[in-house]
């Protein structure tokens, strides 16, 4: 195989010894994970439901990432979508984009794929318990919260009142359409949904998601949860600032372009944080004055 | 631990020993340069060398370093690490290596970096030249470098070697060393206080002022737009960084198509392309899209960013940035002068 | 997996690029054919195919007018068109002569009127027919030629570098040009080569063309000021491989085109 490297740089002054092996763990070595359920739900984003093939719980906290990809393709950084509260399973919703997301989204159940995590902090669940919760999500922004949403919901006695407000582009754009239905008719959730531009199937709400504000009396005390595109993210602050809710009870998910998900790479860095162990979720207080945030 | 003296004869002969007894990598001349590279010989050594093209942290962090191998369902690591000798390293990029041994080891453990460091011994030297664009002896003087196994240094009529690790004792046995007298001692350590003085360049600067000006100047886009007018983004100011660490992945499929490697290979935040998301239908987006941005990001961490976990700036003065740079605008001493010349 | 249908066509060329598909010393190109049909190679064997194809390769450049239909069938047929070599990537040095106004009589004398010699502005492939990606070079790197067929066959987007020869130059360490009075391309260059002519003393010409956003005044103010070349040497030195590049930042790479297969992976 000697000369397949294309750029010539696999040459090195001192080979490595392939008789020695490290017994510390290689951060880059992925677990198998099998495909239980693949549901293509928009166009572009597919569903999947996933076990660990060695069948062992994957734990993790609400706003965590994984690394998820396929030898020979790579590795995509993506939130996990559903509750550590739901055992057994874990959900990712993956978007069509480059090299790796078209390759993960052509996998249908019974196939598997590689994943590496969970990495990164989540969310601070002991700041949210006993509070009034928010989260606002605009399009796949409902993705990594869906996964505190179902924590709040299974765990619903620790937490107060609990608003979603849901914003996407067009009614045929929504994502987790089951649970949307669930939420609409469930008494724990205060479910808000909105779209830019409606459709003849849509009789709700039309506007921006700020515009919900307008009908949702929110406490200055809640928490808040912020996830979307950075667009609607300056909009939603401003509108928490005028309700005098303080900056270090608003949660923002943050996304980059995350490469090795262990703080070493460099891609995913805004001023000096590295999205991918710093966050990806922050409190808007630690990222409000970096220059380099959205 | 005391000094040992190794007389000018018997110089070649511990190092043929050390060779004979496993991988020594050293500085040797390539043209009008040097790199560090496996010596066949004492005589291809080049002791007397100012700076290398490379630091040696490719020995440790190769350009394209495999992490992971695979063989259709087979997947495994592959950190492989060779015990071998390095030779002849300066102090300041024993210092480089200090902080990418941090920066590898904090949060998450890379072992892909730190079990080839961790196999490696460390024979630093105190410099008998500085490169004309070094300034290594007004950086970072404050910070001492810890990394090595034994220090080198020259002095009338022979060596004084001083082992720091029992890794470093360990090749005490490949010489016929003696102790050494206190006359030699402290002609080692005056040596040592004169090499600072070697360096042509100077940084005037306190660290801890620099790093308050770095944050002031940073929305300053003029400043930033001017200084990186000529760059080309070709990375090689971070390609040549002893202390720059980041990289890129890639995975690629052997012959047969079904076995293959991940590979991670040096990048350049100063690339065009190193902060671009695509974000599908051919659309991207750069999160630092012009050259001004990308340039003071690479200051704001050699300067700023992450001079509170190292105790000071990312930087070893060891000027290669500055020869490297074609259009010749990566000169931290330049730099910093400019900005700390701007009236804020 | 079926084998896929690869097969070569030239154009304005040297035809060299598909010389250095034969220049495989080792077994590589023998490895690759367990994986691919090779339907249509003028270099190596004598069929033709008129059947649909998975891979064109397609070396040289748009010269005659006369040579639109055929390029235009070649992409009727090809799944995936791939501009193979500086000639069709860019015009490569057949460009060089849109800058000249009597090529012809400078070239064939008293011949330059026969009507087969007729051609116009020699253009990339690109300007007649949709191109998937692109291996640039001249010649084309062989090895890489080897990822990008490689990468078509599992239905991934090849990887196509965007950073200067630099960047190769120093990951293994060859003294700059510049350090040693020379000038050289290598800082608005596109790699992917590995940087073999630099390593061997000769300054880079950026046969692979223009990185996406190259410098280029940047670039005359170094060729004069540190290469020491006059105003017009500095002027013309990016007329051989670029000429077709100068002022003009090129396109971004396109990350959705065409794929061969469905990831191999899945089932793994």
């Amino acid at each position: 195989m000697k000369g397949y490297c294309a750029c010539g740089v696999a040459d090195m002054a001192v080979k490595p010894d392939p008789g020695s092996k490290d017994k510390g763990p290689n951060l880059f070595l992925p677990r198998k994970a099998d495909v239980l359920r693949a549901e293509q739900t928009t166009p572009y984003e597919k569903h999947f439901t996933l076990r660990l093939a060695d069948q062992s719980q994957l734990e993790f906290q609400p706003g965590q990432i994984l690394e998820v990809g396929l030898m020979g393709f790579g590795e995509i950084p993506i939130g996990l979508a559903s509750s550590p509260t739901r055992k057994n399973t874990f959900d990712i919703v993956v978007r069509s984009v480059g090299r790796v997301s078209t390759a993960v989204n052509k996998l249908e159940a019974g196939d598997s794929l590689l994943v590496r995590g969970p990495l990164g902090n989540g969310f601070d669940l002991d700041k949210l318990r006993g509070r009034d919760i928010l989260i606002v999500a605009g399009g796949i922004g409902l993705c990594p919260t869906r996964s505190l949403i179902q924590y709040i919901l299974d765990r619903r006695k620790e937490f107060k009142r609990f608003i979603l407000m849901y914003g996407t582009r067009e009614p045929k754009m929504q994502l987790f359409l089951d649970d949307l239905a669930e939420w609409r008719k469930s008494k724990d959730i205060e479910l808000h949904e909105t779209v830019d531009r409606a459709d003849p199937t849509w009789a709700g709400n039309v506007g921006v998601v700020t515009k919900l504000f307008n009908k949702v009396p929110i406490d200055p005390e809640t928490r808040v949860v912020v996830c979307g595109p950075p667009i609607m993210f300056r909009y939603v602050i401003s509108v928490l600032d005028s309700l005098w809710i303080p900056r270090e009870n608003i949660y923002v998910d943050l996304e980059r372009r995350m490469k090795c998900g262990v703080g070493k790479c460099g891609h995913c860095q805004i001023n000096d944080k590295y999205v991918c162990v710093d966050g990806p979720v922050f409190s808007f207080a630690e990222v409000e004055n970096l220059e380099e945030a959205p | 631990m005391q000094e040992q003296f190794l007389a000018d004869k018997a110089f070649e002969p511990f190092l043929a020993k050390l060779i004979a007894a496993g991988p020594v990598v050293g500085p040797v001349g390539k043209r009008s340069q040097f790199v560090f590279a496996p010596l066949r010989s004492p005589a291809e050594a080049r002791l007397d060398y100012d700076v290398t093209i490379l630091p040696p942290k490719k020995l440790f962090f190769p350009p394209a370093q495999d992490l992971v191998r695979f063989d259709g369902d087979k997947v495994e690591g592959c950190i492989e690490p060779v015990a071998m000798v390095v030779f002849g390293v300066h102090p300041y990029d024993v210092k480089a290596l200090d902080m990418t041994d941090l920066l590898f080891k904090e949060r998450n453990e890379d072992r892909n970096y730190l079990a080839h460091r961790e196999a490696a011994t460390l024979v630093a030297m105190t410099p008998q030249k500085a490169s004309s664009r070094a300034f290594w002896g007004s950086i970072g003087t404050g910070v001492e470098p810890k990394g090595h196994d034994a220090l080198l240094t020259k002095v009338p009529g022979g060596w004084i070697y001083e082992a720091r690790t029992p890794k470093g004792t360990a090749l005490l046995k490949h010489g016929d060393f003696a102790s050494a007298t206190k006359e030699q001692s402290s002609a080692a350590r005056k040596a040592g206080l004169d090499a600072g003085r070697k360096c042509s360049a100077n940084l005037k600067h306190p660290a801890a002022a620099v790093a308050h000006r770095m944050k002031t100047v940073f929305k300053d886009e003029k400043l930033w737009n001017g200084l990186a007018e000529d760059c080309f983004s070709c990375g090689s100011c971070n390609t040549v960084c002893p202390t720059c660490y980041c990289f890129d992945v890639q995975d690629r499929w052997n012959l047969d198509q079904k076995s293959g490697t991940r590979t991670r290979y040096w990048d350049a935040c100063l690339a065009e392309d190193f902060s671009k998301v695509t974000l599908g239908a051919n659309a991207s987006e750069n999160f630092r899209e012009t050259k001004g941005e990308r340039f003071r990001h690479r200051f704001m961490r050699k300067a700023s960013y992450l001079n509170e976990k190292l105790g000071g700036p990312a930087c070893v003065g060891c000027g290669r940035c500055s020869a490297a740079c074609t259009a010749d605008i990566a000169d931290p001493v330049r730099v910093i002068d400019t900005i700390m010349g701007r009236p804020s | 997996m079926a084998k896929a249908k690869v097969a070569f066509f030239d154009f304005a060329c040297c035809e060299g690029c598909q010389i250095e598909m034969t220049n495989f010393g080792d077994a590589a190109f023998l490895e690759l054919l367990n994986h691919i049909d090779i339907v249509e190679f003028r270099e190596a064997i004598s069929e033709k195919t008129t059947e649909p194809i998975d891979v064109a390769l397609v070396e040289g450049s748009f010269t005659r007018e006369a040579d639109r239909a055929r390029l235009e069938e070649i992409r009727r047929r090809a799944k995936i068109v791939i501009a193979f070599g500086q000639c069709a990537c860019t015009a490569g040095i057949n460009a060089l002569k849109n800058h000249q106004k009597d090529y012809k009589e400078c070239v064939y004398g008293k011949d330059a009127k026969m009507p087969h010699l007729d051609s116009a502005q020699a253009q990339p492939i690109s300007a007649v027919i949709k191109v998937d990606y692109s291996a640039y070079g001249c010649p084309v790197n062989k090895y890489e030629v080897l990822q990008i067929v490689s990468h078509l066959l599992h239905g991934k987007a090849p990887v196509v570098p965007n950073h200067p020869v630099c960047v190769e130059c120093k990951r293994r360490e060859t003294v700059c040009r510049y350090h040693e009075g020379d000038h050289c391309l290598g800082v608005v260059a596109r790699a992917g080569c590995g940087a073999p002519c630099p390593a061997s003393g000769i300054p880079c010409e950026a046969c692979r063309g223009f990185v996406d956003q190259p410098n280029e005044t940047a670039l005359k103010k170094v060729l004069k000021e540190k290469g020491g070349l006059s105003e017009r040497r500095a002027e013309e030195k990016t007329l051989m491989f670029t000429a077709n590049q100068r002022g003009a930042t090129t396109a971004k790479h396109p990350e959705k085109s065409p794929a061969l297969a469905a990831p191999q992976g899945g089932r793994s």
